[in-house]
């Protein structure tokens, strides 16, 4: 028989195995897919009754804020669950705080006190804008609790110590019973998706410097890659966030993890210098410098494809090294370079020697990570998100006016449920902002009130009326809760779940002393709906154009943040200015979609040029910080000078002037170059000699890279966002 | 060992639990515990981390009620 054993199965195999393989692989298939769903609706259900059921037997006075939490905090891996808990009990803390505050300095003067909360969500929205994730959550939440503490209390100002009493009390049990449930039963580990992310990455970006060193990807392509990057960094920094609070996630993983972060953006960084470098000199045609360059990208692109051992790693350094000295002796015996030829051929060697460096690092870094050995790693740092000042401004004066309109509605309209009204556009409003797409956010919300609206009453009245005691209920109200944490699972509907949850919880649950009230149950309906209509109107009516991540915005942070670069103080500033920029493009990457436009990919086109000349110029600022008085320093400064002049007024003098003095101090930076003769002799002065050296290497190369770069911005006459058009 | 403890506390006319300081107490002692065990790397070999870690802070919360409330 010359059949391989793997095309024929072996005889033996009956039809009722065959039968059991496939039962075996659909059902596999099935708990991948809709039982992680399932299993996810069943932790939200148990979650939420138990939560419910707690309070009702504790006697509390608004069950439902439990149930709502429970219902908030549902998500799918057991350490989303326990961040957004502690973020949301902290934000409830200071919300209710901040009420107790403004109802005890104005309780006579409700529209004082209007404003004081206007004021007050405004500059929480603002805050949440500031930050990313979780953290943003809990400025929201501090936000709106004051407002659900505050509004009620205008009529009734003596209770509302109570009232916030109450909803701490609530909320903290929904909390307890969410993060018990998430984490003990069925858990999804937020650690294994962060390592699945780490490696994932990794082989992203080692499959894209082969690429790319093999010359097999467009300019185009490497632009969109370099902002799905963008946004990787900041969805594993938001990914490590939420598994710090997993049992047996240490701080040195947390520590690790950082490092990797920074190292991925330090190498990403470098090889695109390189890959630009690369680019100018292939598109000026063939020539000495790259005939001496392209053995080098090969042989690394080849080194690439092995798995990156330390032993790999070392050795594909020492070949680069020797391709390095052979070219240099290649280039002696031929005949003389021009200048600026010679001047790409050490920049080009300059980098990929750097490159190697930092992909050595990033290596080690995944190994570490991957094969959980404890590294003792310094911690660069955390992530440092930027928000352009405008969208903070923008989302926190639309929260504050959504709420002063809402409340002047509650006025002109005499309609005491207009309270909830002022509560969900508060809420919604609040929430979208740190969104890329608010409307769309607000719409499927919208869409889960409407489709809520006939279910809940008829759950309402069709069963939970005829309920006598907790556990039908819970039968009665158990299918609507359940279809909205389904809808809530999967990404597409997980909006209109949300809405459909909310609006659920706050109408459907019974109170202690439940009253079946047709009229007020859907005039309850009809505000909460109406909340939700306002804050989408909102965001239609009132500064459209400022959300997270629009175009113009981003552009013109990215310009400040390259002039930062110029003039902010040097401790940890790369790390800041590289984390900045880089999540400046992941919100620019979130707003722009799957497919982003011809303009957007401008920005993008122009902050990685901005990233590159910010990071040759704080370089540049660190080695002149280092170095003694001379010639070469004095130019070095006026080059700083002259560049700060450029990006604060980006036009062609600027920036020819600033090319002006690079090109002077190049020439100075050289002359102390040929000063500074490597000496024979092995003593002190010679480990000196040779540092300044080396300092004036890389020197050069930055001064390269900024040459260059301002000359492509310059000669490609593309569209500038100067910084004072936002 | 503590017969004196309040039942419950009078928190600006509102009565809280006396448990809940002890409950608080006890939640720091599980957090410390638990960097203890994530840094030696204890929970790598459990089955369920996140049950040790709750059975954990259920063992330290009776343990404390038991010796003060007796």
């Amino acid at each position: 028989m010359n059949v391989s054993p793997a095309a024929s199965p072996p005889s033996d195999h009956s039809a009722a195995r065959r039968v059991f393989t496939w039962v075996r692989a659909q059902t596999a298939d099935w708990l991948r897919t809709e039982g992680e769903r399932w299993i996810y609706v069943v932790r939200a259900m148990l979650a939420a009754f138990s939560a419910l059921w707690l309070a009702f037997r504790l006697g509390l006075d608004a069950p439902y804020t439990a149930l709502a939490t429970t219902i908030v905090l549902a998500l799918p891996s057991s350490g989303m669950v326990l961040e957004k808990a502690l973020h949301r009990f902290l934000g409830t803390l200071v919300g209710c705080a901040a009420a107790l505050t403004l109802v005890a300095l104005f309780p006579q003067a409700p529209i004082v006190l209007f404003l004081g909360l206007a004021l007050w969500v405004a500059l929480c929205t603002g805050g949440a804008a500031m930050h990313r994730n979780q953290q943003s959550y809990s400025f929201v939440l501090a936000g709106y609790t004051a407002v659900m503490i505050a509004v009620p209390a205008v009529d009734a100002p003596s209770g509302v110590f109570m009232l916030a009493v109450t909803r701490v009390t609530e909320v903290g049990l929904g909390i307890l019973c969410s993060a018990v449930v998430h984490d003990v039963i069925f858990p999804r580990r937020h650690s294994r998706a962060v390592m699945r992310t780490v490696q994932a990455r990794y082989t992203g970006f080692i499959g894209f410097c082969r690429q790319v060193l093999e010359h097999r990807i467009t300019p185009a392509d490497a632009e969109l890659n370099h902002l799905k990057f963008a946004a990787d960094i900041a969805a594993l920094e938001s990914g490590r966030a939420a598994a710090f609070f997993e049992a047996g996630h240490s701080r040195s993983q947390t520590r690790q993890l950082h490092a990797f972060n920074a190292a991925f953006m330090t190498a990403l960084t470098t090889f695109y210098t390189l890959h630009r470098l690369s680019h100018r000199m292939r598109a000026a045609g063939e020539g000495p410098v790259l005939a001496l360059v392209e053995p080098m990208f090969a042989h690394m692109a080849q080194a690439l494809g092995e798995e990156l051992t330390p032993t790999r790693l070392a050795q594909m350094r020492g070949a680069l090294a020797s391709d390095i000295a052979a070219a240099r002796t290649q280039l002696a015996a031929g005949p003389a370079l021009e200048r600026a030829l010679h001047i790409d051929f050490d920049t080009a060697v300059e980098l990929l020697q750097r490159f190697a460096g930092n992909l050595a690092d990033f290596a080690a870094l995944y190994h570490g990570l991957a094969q959980q050995k404890r590294q003792q790693v310094s911690d660069p740092g955390a992530y440092s998100p930027k928000t352009p000042p405008a969208i903070i401004a923008a989302s926190g004066f639309r929260a504050a006016l959504t709420l002063l309109v809402t409340a002047a509605m509650w006025y002109w309209l005499a309609w005491p449920a207009t309270v909830n009204a002022i509560l969900m556009a508060t809420i919604f409003c609040a929430l979208a902002s740190s969104s890329p797409r608010p409307t769309v956010l607000v719409q499927q919300v919208l869409i889960g009130f409407l489709l809520a609206m006939p279910l809940a009453f008829a759950t309402e009245f069709l069963m939970v009326a005829k309920a006598d005691s907790f556990w039908p209920m819970m039968l009665a109200a158990l299918p609507l809760f359940s279809f909205a944490a389904y809808l809530c699972s999967g990404p597409r509907w997980a909006g209109v779940g949300i809405g459909m949850g909310m609006f659920s919880a706050t109408l459907v649950v019974p109170a202690n002393m439940m009253r079946y009230d047709v009229e007020s149950f859907v005039s309850s309906e009809l505000s909460l709906t109406m909340g939700v209509v306002v804050a989408y109107l909102m965001f239609k009516v009132v500064l459209p154009e400022h959300t997270m991540g629009h175009r113009g915005h981003v552009a013109a942070a990215l310009w400040r943040e390259a002039q930062n670069a110029c003039s902010a103080r040097l401790y940890r500033l790369k790390r800041h200015f590289d984390n900045r920029v880089r999540d400046l493009l992941s919100q620019l990457n979130a707003a722009a979609g799957p497919a982003p436009n011809a303009e957007t990919r401008a920005v993008v086109r122009q902050g990685l040029t901005l990233l590159e000349l910010g990071h040759a110029i704080i370089e540049l600022r660190q080695l002149i910080a280092a170095s003694h008085a001379g010639a070469a320093r004095d130019s070095l400064d006026v080059v700083l000078c002259e560049l700060a002049a450029y990006l604060h007024a980006p036009s062609r003098t600027t920036g020819e002037t600033a090319l002006h003095a690079i090109l002077q101090a190049g020439t100075a930076v050289r002359a102390a170059l040929s000063a500074a003769l490597p000496v024979a002799r092995h003593d002190a002065s010679h480990d000196v000699q040779a540092e300044r050296r080396a300092r004036l290497h890389t020197a050069l190369t930055d001064l390269h890279s900024i040459y260059t770069s301002l000359l492509d911005q310059l000669s490609t006459g593309e569209p500038h966002v100067s910084p004072s058009a936002a | 060992m503590f017969p004196h403890l309040p039942r419950e506390i009078d928190f600006f006319g509102v009565l809280l639990p006396g448990v809940l300081p002890v409950f608080l107490l006890s939640g720091l002692l599980q957090l410390a515990l638990d960097a203890v065990l994530s840094h030696v790397g204890a929970y790598r070999n459990s089955w369920h981390p996140a049950l040790v870690r709750l059975c954990m802070f259920v063992c330290i919360f009776s343990a404390l009620l038991v010796t003060l409330y007796q």
